[in-house]
């Protein structure tokens, strides 16, 4: 497999992954915060498609949950209780990508019916509707957050490579700083900077600012690294022999060179910064209830007994292995790219 | 002799601007310990304030950060608000624990490393190197976290292995051989965790490193007068690889403190991690300074560390 | 002022496989008819650098007291062996480098003491081509947008009419315009040189400064580009600076020749001169370690 088919498959896969979470309202058939109390940690709903006469149906169906009156906390199915499941049938509201209105959901059951893909939690929740919505807020931090930490690298990085002298100095010293401390403890000791009880849309924003402004320093030294070598290029030379000026050899001959290191970066910073949230959130020092976030998924497992009972809320940390996989796999492939084309 | 005078100064300029620096952040943080005593009825604003001035608390910021570099250069670390005692016999306690876990683990993951590494790297381009290289990729991207849950998972569910903790209760009252067994079961599971963590990284370093140097000429011209290649590997190729290995191996002193931190909060190891969380979470200022200055120490040392053994071991480094 | 005439026809067979020269085929210019473009006076520049370790500083000469005459409208060569501070004369010349003493008397005004916008007009008129052509331009942009962009750079006219004369003067140096979608690693050696003179040319300079821009090219497209070099002169009236350690070369175009020794220029004289009655010990050397020249250089004076 060539490193064009690998970057090109895990780029199409990760497309497809982040459809499935920005689309999170279509494709979960519950909202994120729907409790069903009496319907606590249930485990993942069986799909049949042969019924107990053993009739096969074209249409899958679920059985209904029925909670144990002797031993609560165990569910048995119901076979009486038959709910076939809908494709594209309208269930409760949601905004589509958080702006239209719709109601339109992939799958679904009719009430009281449920379909529990992943199991519920504590508190009834779906947990295949949180993964989505919740990969949705860590996905969506990674994102913003390395964006904002490639911005100040390149900008930092660009400065201090191009005039060197004092402000390469400073810029290369302020960033040693920063790497010289153990970023998760940096991480949470910024996080202690913050108050701890504020809005949830401003943790989430506060978060992303906190761990872009941590992690400039190593794309800012690779980005250096870079303009350093570009800027000795004869066709820079060349270009200032004509009088230009450095903003223009800056922008149409120097950053050019960037954009490869820059997207392989991307692609590393991306789920570092996702495990960053995930960690955070995990430790209740990120995102908190009822927002959900693969670590606010994840919290439930510190306790002994959901972990040791109730195996499907394993399931979220699982299914975030092929996520990062795939991210990996494509900085592979463009780290093998960069390196094979001439120049 | 100027290059260790001039690496120290930079170490130590380097140390004073991360503690003013995380100083600095922590104060600026609105709220403080006292906050959370404030809902209690029975304190009064007096009681409350008296407390703060007690501390040092309403002090300006410069004021609080000299006093603090004063009484740390007489190994003081400030004070704890929630023990209400001074904060390095805490800190020392959690240290010694924390240094215990990482200490074993970078032993494990050297210890494995190693050889594989090196038998990766002979092997380069066979079966042996791609199956390594595929496992160690996918350590890679089993993110951290999961990686810690699976193993409290397992520890769970077979029994084998206690679930965190450092010692059993009841282990003060067995003799020496049964409580070492103890700690040692308690040890194991975190370390082998930490260890795999740390494992990818070193080994591809590793394996670079004797690629490396088994490709150098003279190790051809030596292969070339017929040395045995066992001899090859040991006494040309290791040596000549040791410079990017010493520096791995000062950068894997420099994080023993942090690396651990994940997995000592997950399996319940009383070390610096699980600490960090709690004084953060009750806003316990001093002890978080504290705790990102002793690992920050590290981290600056151990580099340091590095660069020196390689100063002094590469005599081309030397001879400018 | 009088223009030399086409000198093609009597190229053409000078190198064919025989090492000599042909120095009758350059006629001389009428002394008195000629008016100095560039003067460089007592030009020296020094760089100062630091140990890797220790950090001392240490200086390095790389021009040191450097006199030289050009010529308008001829073309000089400038030999010498490497180190000898050639690159550093060709590009304090260019402005691409401050040189620490000295001046640099360009058409009257001295290059040192400009301001920065008189710095830009100063741009326009000397233009510097680099040995290695493919360095020289960038890999990520089609030729005709490498020819346009000096004057894209200098802001002049718009990107339409800028397209225009990129693609006349890439048919001037003989590259048909059909090919102005080409990056430069698609054009072999010699086609990138002539990229990169049309891209000189672009502002219409007065002083082309050739930094050992053929040595990288094979004898044939040497001769090409030498032909090329001589109509654009030409047609344009350029005054070249011709950077070279190739003395088959240098007696091919060159109307004078400097030498270079030791960062310093220790002979200039009129091509013909030199290479009868070398003066200085070094021009000497440089001059015995060609054979066929010496034969030709006795068979004159004799």
């Amino acid at each position: 497999m060539t490193h064009r088919h690998k970057l090109w498959g895990a780029l199409i896969l990760l497309a497809c992954f982040h459809a499935l979470v920005f689309f999170a309202g279509f494709f979960a058939p519950y909202d994120f915060a729907t409790h069903n109390r009496e319907l606590a940690f249930a485990p993942p709903t069986r799909i049949h498609f042969v019924d107990a006469q053993g009739k096969f149906h074209a249409r899958p169906f679920v059985y209904g949950l029925k909670n144990d009156p002797a031993n609560s906390g165990i569910y048995a199915t119901d076979s009486t209780q038959v709910y076939p499941v809908h494709f594209f049938e309208r269930g409760s509201a949601y905004k589509l990508a958080g702006i239209f209105p719709s109601r339109l959901h992939l799958f679904g059951v009719d009430d009281p019916g449920r379909i529990f893909l992943m199991g519920t939690d504590a508190f009834g929740r779906d947990q295949f509707s949180r993964f989505l919505y919740g990969g949705r807020i860590s996905l969506m931090a990674g994102w913003i957050a390395a964006g904002l930490s490639l911005l100040i690298g390149i900008i930092v990085g660009t400065l201090a490579g191009f005039y060197g002298g004092w402000i390469d100095q400073i810029l290369m010293r302020g960033g040693e700083l920063f790497l010289a401390l153990p970023w998760l403890y940096l991480l949470f000791a910024v996080r202690a900077a913050l108050p701890l009880h504020i809005a949830e849309w401003q943790v989430f924003l506060l978060l992303i600012a906190v761990m872009g402004l941590i992690g400039w320093a190593r794309p800012a030294r690779l980005i250096r690294g870079v303009v350093l070598s570009a800027k000795e290029r004869n066709f820079v030379l060349a270009a200032r022999g004509f009088g230009a000026s450095d903003a223009y050899v800056i922008c149409r001959h120097v950053l050019p060179q960037t954009y490869g290191v820059v997207l392989t970066q991307m692609t590393l910073l991306i789920p570092q910064y996702v495990l960053a949230e995930v960690t955070l959130s995990f430790l209740g020092l990120g995102v908190s209830e009822p927002m959900p976030s693969w670590g606010t998924l994840l919290a439930a497992l510190q306790q002994y007994y959901v972990l040791s009972s109730f195996w499907w809320m394993f399931l979220p940390a699982l299914f975030l292995i092929p996520v990062f996989l795939l991210y990996y796999a494509a900085a592979d492939a463009l780290q093998e790219r960069l390196s094979s084309v001439p120049l | 002799m100027r290059y260790l005078a001039h690496r120290l100064i930079h170490a130590t300029l380097l140390l004073l601007a991360i503690s003013f620096f995380s100083f600095a952040l922590l104060q600026l943080a609105p709220g403080d310990y006292f906050d959370s005593m404030r809902l209690n009825p029975q304190m009064s604003r007096q009681t409350l304030t008296g407390m703060r001035s007690e501390y040092g608390l309403d002090r300006p910021l410069p004021v609080r950060y000299g006093h603090w570099l004063v009484s740390l250069l007489h190994g003081q670390l400030g004070v704890s608000l929630a023990s209400r005692g001074p904060v390095a016999p805490v800190l020392r306690v959690r240290a010694r624990n924390t240094l215990v876990l990482s200490g074993t683990a970078t032993l494990f993951a050297w210890l494995l490393a190693l050889p594989i590494g090196i038998w990766s790297a002979t092997k380069r381009g066979g079966w042996a190197d791609r199956i390594w290289s595929v496992a160690t990729s996918a350590l890679l991207t089993i993110p951290d976290l999961v990686l810690f849950l699976g193993l409290l998972l397992l520890a769970i569910r077979t029994g084998w292995f206690p679930t965190g903790g450092m010692r059993t209760e009841a282990a003060a009252d067995l003799g020496l051989w049964s409580s070492a067994k103890d700690f040692a079961l308690h040890l194991i599971l975190p370390a082998f965790g930490v260890a795999l963590v740390s494992l990818p990284v070193l080994v591809r370093h590793i394996r670079a490193a004797m690629i490396e140097a088994l490709d150098s000429p003279f190790l051809r011209a030596a292969r070339g007068h017929g040395i045995p290649n066992s001899r090859l590997l040991f006494r040309y190729a290791l040596p000549a690889a040791s410079n990017p290995l010493i520096s791995l191996l000062g950068f894997s002193v420099a994080t023993m403190l942090s690396v651990s931190a994940l997995a000592e909060i997950v399996l319940s190891w009383p070390g610096l991690g699980p600490l960090l969380v709690e004084s953060i979470l009750s806003r316990d200022v001093y002890v978080v300074v504290a705790i990102v200055m002793l690992s920050s120490v590290f981290l600056v040392a151990g580099n340091l560390f590095a660069d020196l053994l390689l100063f002094a071991s590469d005599p081309r480094i030397r001879m400018e | 002022m009088a223009r030399t005439p086409n000198r093609k026809s009597s190229r053409k067979s000078s190198w064919y496989g025989e090492g000599t020269l042909r120095m009758d085929a350059r006629p001389q210019l009428a002394l008195d008819r000629r008016e100095p473009l560039v003067r460089v006076q007592h030009l020296s520049k020094q760089y100062v650098q630091r140990r890797p370790l220790t950090r001392a500083k240490f200086t390095v000469q790389a021009l040191d007291d450097a006199n030289l005459t050009i010529w308008r409208g001829t073309t000089l060569a400038l030999i010498g062996e490497s180190g000898s501070g050639k690159s550093t004369l060709a590009r304090c010349l260019a402005l691409l480098e401050k040189p620490s003493g000295g001046a640099i008397w360009f058409a009257g005004e001295n290059l040192l003491e400009l301001n920065a916008k008189d710095h830009s007009k100063f741009h326009r008129r000397i233009q510097l081509i680099f040995q290695d052509p493919t360095s020289a331009l960038n890999p990520r942009l089609s030729a005709a947008e490498i020819v346009a962009e000096p004057l894209a750079i200098q802001r002049e006219g718009t990107k339409i009419s800028r397209r225009r004369r990129a693609l006349e003067l890439m048919e001037q140096v003989g590259l048909p315009a059909r090919w102005e979608h080409k990056r430069p690693l698609e054009f072999s050696g010699g086609q990138r040189q002539r990229l990169a003179i049309a891209r000189a040319l672009a502002l219409e300079p007065q002083l082309l400064i050739l930094d050992e821009a053929l040595s990288s090219l094979d004898l044939a497209n040497q001769e090409m580009l030498l032909e090329l070099l001589a109509d654009l002169q030409a047609a344009h009236s350029l005054t070249y600076l011709h950077i070279s350690h190739d003395l088959r070369l240098v007696s091919q175009c060159a109307d004078e020749v400097a030498v270079m020794n030791e960062r310093k220029i220790v002979e200039q004289k009129s091509a013909a001169e030199l290479f009868a009655n070398p003066e200085h010990p070094y021009t000497r050397e440089l001059l015995a370690a060609m054979p066929s020249l010496e034969s030709i250089c006795l068979e004159r004076s004799a």
